[in-house]
């Protein structure tokens, strides 16, 4: 099978070397390199972008980024009407709005930088075409093409918007928030400044409440993520073996009762084990009822037993989809080799240990990650059940509080925007270590002729 | 049939008795289990029945039923107006299925079959991207769509299925493992006879592409409805567009609690019945990911 | 025929006309309004729509089209400056967002005749609630406070005057666990919340000292008592329904639920008082405003801040109680209303009893320190032996942002 070379075009600075004087006009005015070979249709295509781009910064651009340094200066202002008998208000600047056009207005400039670079380096494109062939490709050419060698870019262009318009934007700005003073101390809600890194300093230092709340957290969510993963993991692999054993009858119907739970929707199977675990819910009720204890349990009012209530409640809601997984590759995994192991004299806890969980792990080990990950980040199991308390630590977060929930009191409830950003950013920051730790150490673990 | 029956029953008579004892016990373990596991389900759809009100009862099993809370629901417009969140939740969520599936079906085919420069650093972008607290964006995206002016009036339907699908193009995962099992040499002989790429795309891999893509669809459509805090955030004053989610997280404010507790588990029944036959109908697909993965 | 057309043509002219005189100078501009759903509900009577359709037909110099959002009163200091341009003209908040709703810029300075009238009008205590440096910025509609309920059959009206009298008699279900029903019982002993009257923003939160190690102890062993529960209004109520609890505290949202479960047995009582340490002490609620306030870059002030004054008046307040059971809090109304056990109650509480809550934003470092001590107490962690320093702690950590 011959692998083919895809055509991706020549680097921006080549064609600037190579090209001749319409590549580098074409940098200035765009769409001018197309014009001249007589590729007309993307020639003014080039052009009226280039005019939306200019007016805009020409119109506002400018004012917006000139904005952006200071974040504005100007208070609201207030005048007594005596005839009227009442004041009126003129609107200041909010720092909040001049933060977002700025964003805005610097994603239009880098979209702008990247039109330019297809300007060149289409003219240049165009160029090589004339001398080879005479004539540069036209307009319905181009279209063709973008139906078949170039269809990456005709169905990645919408989804790729997308993603940077409502995820990749927001994010920009809402991590932007973490070099300010955007936070309702101090009264920086409506005109903040820019404060460098301060934040980060305080985060991440041993001293002050803020650094010693930070690392206590942190602590705690490293803890939780392993515990979440292996237990889910390893419990979910348990019981789809036990279901998946040959003497087992009504095989789908245990999977589907278990499976059942992950139906119901979280938040709302979340909220009602909050208020089952009360100390006036109904477990405590029924047990007492029953007259098995005396005092209601401490499920979430005693830090360790919250702890490990979330934990075993992050159990229920994560182990249906782990027993769908591993009962989906226990089932193919080929006979032979259990087989061949029944005729050696294997007993079934050396098969496990040779065969099953190699195998497992083996193919699962992408799965695991994106499991730490995502439990990292999972925000529902903990501040819908304990809401992260018993215990307060520091006077924003609670004990059983991961980053994510902190960063949600932070903001949500608080105001604290600014310190907010930066555990998000602290987030991230921790993820990404933990990733590249688990692919450097799952690389090295996946050898493949080990396994065979 | 009589004759299985018969081999059936010989073979099980066959077994060592202790044996037959540890299979019963199996099953009885597993039994009891499945019962713990349930409870919580158990407990909702009683407590949807129940006929005293209030978030707090002395009791496990309720001592009186009724109806009552589900008629609430459909009835009492005071503070909830359910029908009306339940029919705002099921336009977003068609929409968003529609849009999100395409998205996915897009990026994932893209990433699979086709060759380019920039394949590599897109999908480790998107891991990245990936890595970020998922609400971060959250408020920052209620800015851009007053910028937008989305934020009032039937354009925040807009605003809500751009939010929710918006960023589907990175859970393309199970779709693309499931575009790396078929055989790429469909894809050449049908190029040999002269098929562009998008012809290929729509003629040959769509009509295999059935099962991964009721599997987007159905995923999609069921994550408006578990989504609380996004809606909210959207939604502000305008109750006239509110979801679901938001409606019942509101229902266990203290001012409501006592006499809307019931209501929120009937109401948690209802909404359950579409997402959990939707996700039981689409389990089987999500073990496609990993088998597919060893078998190519 | 032709004549009847002529009177018919005459006819419509002359309506035309009058119309036309009607409509001349009335200046026609649109109002957004802002209340919690209910207030906007038919089947409760429509509070704030029928209010305002009465004001557009008492202003005949101006035809206001209205249109309404939902915000709660606890939501409004979220919503409001979030998107001023998009926010109400008028809408009901609560008094404890008033520094988040200054800080941003959000509210109307009241002034001139608009302040005397609300002066003049209200008590005294609430629209100091509404006072943010020295500037008033809205008007009360009605009270934020808590009390008690308790079944008559059990308590007499001299049992509810002090808490250990009725311990000895039935349970009592008392929030521990929620800062905002804890701060009763430090207040009871001279603890202060940002100085003596609550308006000294550098003093802070003391709670510490020997005053407030006695409040603790006293927690300590109440919690020992058996009637003595802690639990939330919204499961006391449960508690109550099946008999397990004769007396509760809450505010007035639960007020109609209770009637039905006591039916003639309904009583409602002021905050009773505790023995601290040999002296008898009355437990104190904090109380704030909710109230009607007037965006400050609404385009008709004038026609805005009459809207609120009379979204406020003494028939709206009185239809507001009918409808929806909102403590009336207008002079007046005060005295006609004091036959009604709750408004009596709940007058008696803001007048004598309560603290009026500050909005600083200092106050937001309280909740949760206390909520982790009001359990801590529950669950017997705080004993005699580690009060003080649990107390001390505990006032530290309430000055602080932690942050």
């Amino acid at each position: 099978m011959k692998k083919k070379a895809y055509n991706s075009g020549t680097g921006m600075l080549t064609a600037l070397r190579k090209g001749s004087l319409w590549v580098w006009l074409s940098a200035l005015i765009w769409g001018l390199g197309n014009l001249v070979k007589r590729q007309f249709v993307k020639g003014m295509l080039f052009l009226a972008a280039e005019a939306g781009v200019v007016l805009f910064t020409v119109q506002s651009g400018l004012y917006n980024l000139d904005k952006l340094t200071t974040l504005g200066i100007v208070a609201q202002q207030k005048v007594w009407n005596d005839e009227k008998s009442i004041f009126e208000y003129v609107d200041g600047d909010r720092s909040l709005n001049i933060l977002l056009y700025g964003i805005i207005t610097l994603a239009i400039v880098v979209f702008g930088l990247l039109l330019l670079r297809a300007s060149v380096k289409s003219a240049y494109s165009a160029e090589q075409s004339w001398k080879k062939h005479g004539r540069a490709p036209t307009f319905e050419q181009d279209i063709k093409a973008l139906l078949d060698e170039r269809l990456q870019f005709s169905l990645l262009s919408l989804p790729i918007l997308g993603v940077i318009a409502f995820i990749l934007l927001p994010l920009i700005f809402m991590s932007s928030m973490a070099f300010t003073n955007y936070s309702v101390l101090d009264s920086k809600l409506v005109l903040f400044d820019w404060v460098g890194l301060k934040n980060f300093a305080r985060t991440l230092s041993m001293n002050g409440s803020l650094g010693s709340t930070f690392w206590s957290v942190l602590g705690w969510t490293l803890v939780w993520a392993l515990a979440a993963t292996f237990s889910n993991y390893i419990l979910g692999m348990l019981l789809a073996l036990f279901i998946n054993w040959k003497e087992i009858r009504l095989k789908k119907f245990w999977r589907f009762t278990f499976v059942l739970t992950v139906a119901v929707p979280h938040f709302v199977t979340l909220l009602i084990m909050r208020q089952m675990l009360q100390p006036n819910g109904a477990i405590n009720v029924l047990l007492q009822n029953m007259g098995w204890i005396k005092e209601p349990l401490p499920f979430f009012t005693d830090t360790m037993w919250a702890r490990i209530t979330v934990i075993l409640i992050n159990i229920w809601v994560g182990v249906p989809y782990t027993l769908l997984q591993t009962t989906g590759i226990l089932q193919s995994i080929p006979q032979e080799l259990y087989e061949s192991a029944r005729v050696d004299g294997a007993n079934p806890f050396v098969t496990f240990f040779k065969i099953t969980l190699p195998y497992m792990l083996f193919v699962t080990t992408p799965y695991l990650i994106t499991s730490f990950t995502g439990n990292i980040n999972n925000f529902n199991v903990i501040y819908l059940t304990s809401t992260g308390m018993p215990r307060a630590v520091g006077s924003t977060a609670g004990d059983t509080d991961l980053l994510i929930t902190w960063l949600y009191k932070l903001t949500i409830d608080n105001q604290y925007y600014d310190v907010g950003a930066v555990i998000g950013i602290m987030t991230f920051v921790t993820l990404s270590i933990a990733s590249l730790l688990t692919f450097r150490f799952s690389g090295s673990y996946r050898n493949e002729e080990g396994f065979r | 049939m009589s004759r299985q029956i018969k081999a059936k029953k010989s073979a099980w008579q066959k077994k060592p008795l202790h044996k037959r004892i540890g299979i019963i016990l199996a099953h009885a373990v597993l039994a009891l289990f499945a019962f713990l596991w349930l409870i919580p389900i158990f407990w909702v759809i009683l407590t949807s029945f129940r006929a005293t009100k209030g978030s707090y009862s002395s009791t496990f099993i309720p001592t009186a039923f009724s109806l009552d809370n589900y008629i609430k629901l459909f009835t009492d417009f005071s503070v909830f107006n359910f029908p009306q969140m339940l029919l705002n939740t099921l336009i977003v969520a068609a929409a968003t299925c529609v849009l999100s599936t395409f998205f996915v079906i897009s990026v994932a085919y893209t990433l699979s079959r086709l060759r380019f420069k920039s394949r590599k650093p897109l999908m480790n972008v998107a891991m990245i991207i990936n890595l970020f607290p998922g609400f971060m964006s959250m408020i920052a995206n209620y800015y851009i769509f007053k910028m937008l002016g989305w934020t009032n009036g039937p354009l925040l339907r807009l605003a809500m299925i751009a939010v929710y699908s918006g960023g589907a193009g990175l859970g393309y995962h199970i779709a693309k493992g499931f575009f790396d099992t078929i055989p790429i040499a469909l894809d050449e002989a049908a190029m040999l006879d002269g098929c562009t790429k998008w012809n290929v795309l729509k003629k040959i891999i769509m009509p295999l592409s059935k099962p991964i893509i009721v599997f987007t669809l159905l995923n999609s459509f069921a994550g408006p409805f578990k989504d609380f805090m996004l809606a909210k955030i959207l939604c502000g004053p305008n109750k006239d567009y509110f979801t679901v989610a938001v409606g019942m997280y509101q229902m266990l404010e203290r001012e409501y609690i006592d006499q809307w507790f019931c209501s929120f588990a009937a109401a948690a029944v209802i909404i359950s019945i579409p997402v959990a036959s939707l996700f039981l109908t689409t389990q089987k697909y999500y073990s496609i990911g990993f088998s597919g993965s060893v078998k190519g | 025929m032709s004549k009847k057309l002529t009177a018919l043509l005459l006819a419509l002219c002359l309506l035309l006309g009058t119309t036309a005189a009607f409509a001349d100078g009335a200046e026609s501009f649109t109002l957004r309004v802002w209340t919690p759903s209910e207030d906007q509900n038919p089947d409760l009577g429509a509070w704030v729509n029928t209010l305002c359709d009465e004001f557009n037909a008492a202003h005949p110099e101006w035809d206001i089209t209205f249109e309404f959002g939902v915000s709660s009163e606890s939501d409004a200091k979220k919503l409001v400056p979030r998107d001023m341009e998009a926010a109400a003209d008028v809408f009901l908040f609560g008094s404890t967002g008033l520094e988040t709703l200054c800080q941003a810029n959000a509210l109307t300075e009241w002034g001139g005749k608009y302040m005397k009238y609300v002066q003049e009008n209200y008590p005294e205590t609430l629209v100091n609630c509404l006072i943010y440096a020295d500037g008033l910025y809205g008007v009360p509609i009605t009270t934020d406070t808590y009390f008690m309920y308790y079944d008559k059959s059990v308590f007499t009206e001299e049992d509810v005057l002090s808490l250990d009298t009725m311990l000895t008699k039935g349970k009592v279900a008392f929030p521990l666990g929620n800062g905002y029903y804890l701060a009763a019982f430090y207040l009871a002993n001279g603890c202060t919340f940002f100085g003596v009257d609550g308006k000294d923003r550098a003093a802070g939160i003391q709670l510490g000292g020997e005053k407030g190690v006695d409040v603790t102890n006293t927690l300590v062993d109440l919690v020992k008592n058996e009637n003595f529960i802690v639990a939330e209004p919204s499961d006391a109520i449960g508690m109550m329904r099946e008999g397990n609890c004769a007396a509760y505290i809450c505010g007035t949202w639960q007020a109609a639920q209770t009637k039905e479960v006591l039916g003639d047995n309904f009583g409602v009582a002021v905050l009773p008082s505790v023995m601290i340490d040999g002296v008898s002490c009355q437990l104190r609620p904090f109380t704030s405003a909710k109230a009607v306030g007037v965006k400050s870059t609404t385009e008709h002030p004038v026609a805005a801040l009459e809207l609120a004054c009379f979204l406020a008046s003494y028939d709206a307040q009185k239809a507001h109680y009918e409808k929806r059971g909102y403590v009336p809090c207008q002079n007046e109304l005060i005295k006609e209303m004091a036959n009604d056990p709750i408004c009596m109650v709940d007058a008696k509480t803001v007048s004598e009893v309560a603290l009026a809550r500050a909005s600083y934003t200092e106050f937001g470092y309280y909740w949760s320190p206390a909520e982790s001590m009001g359990n801590e107490i529950r669950d017997g962690i705080v004993t005699h032996e580690n009060a003080a320093e649990k107390t001390e702690t505990f006032t530290q950590a309430v000055n602080n942002p932690g942050i």
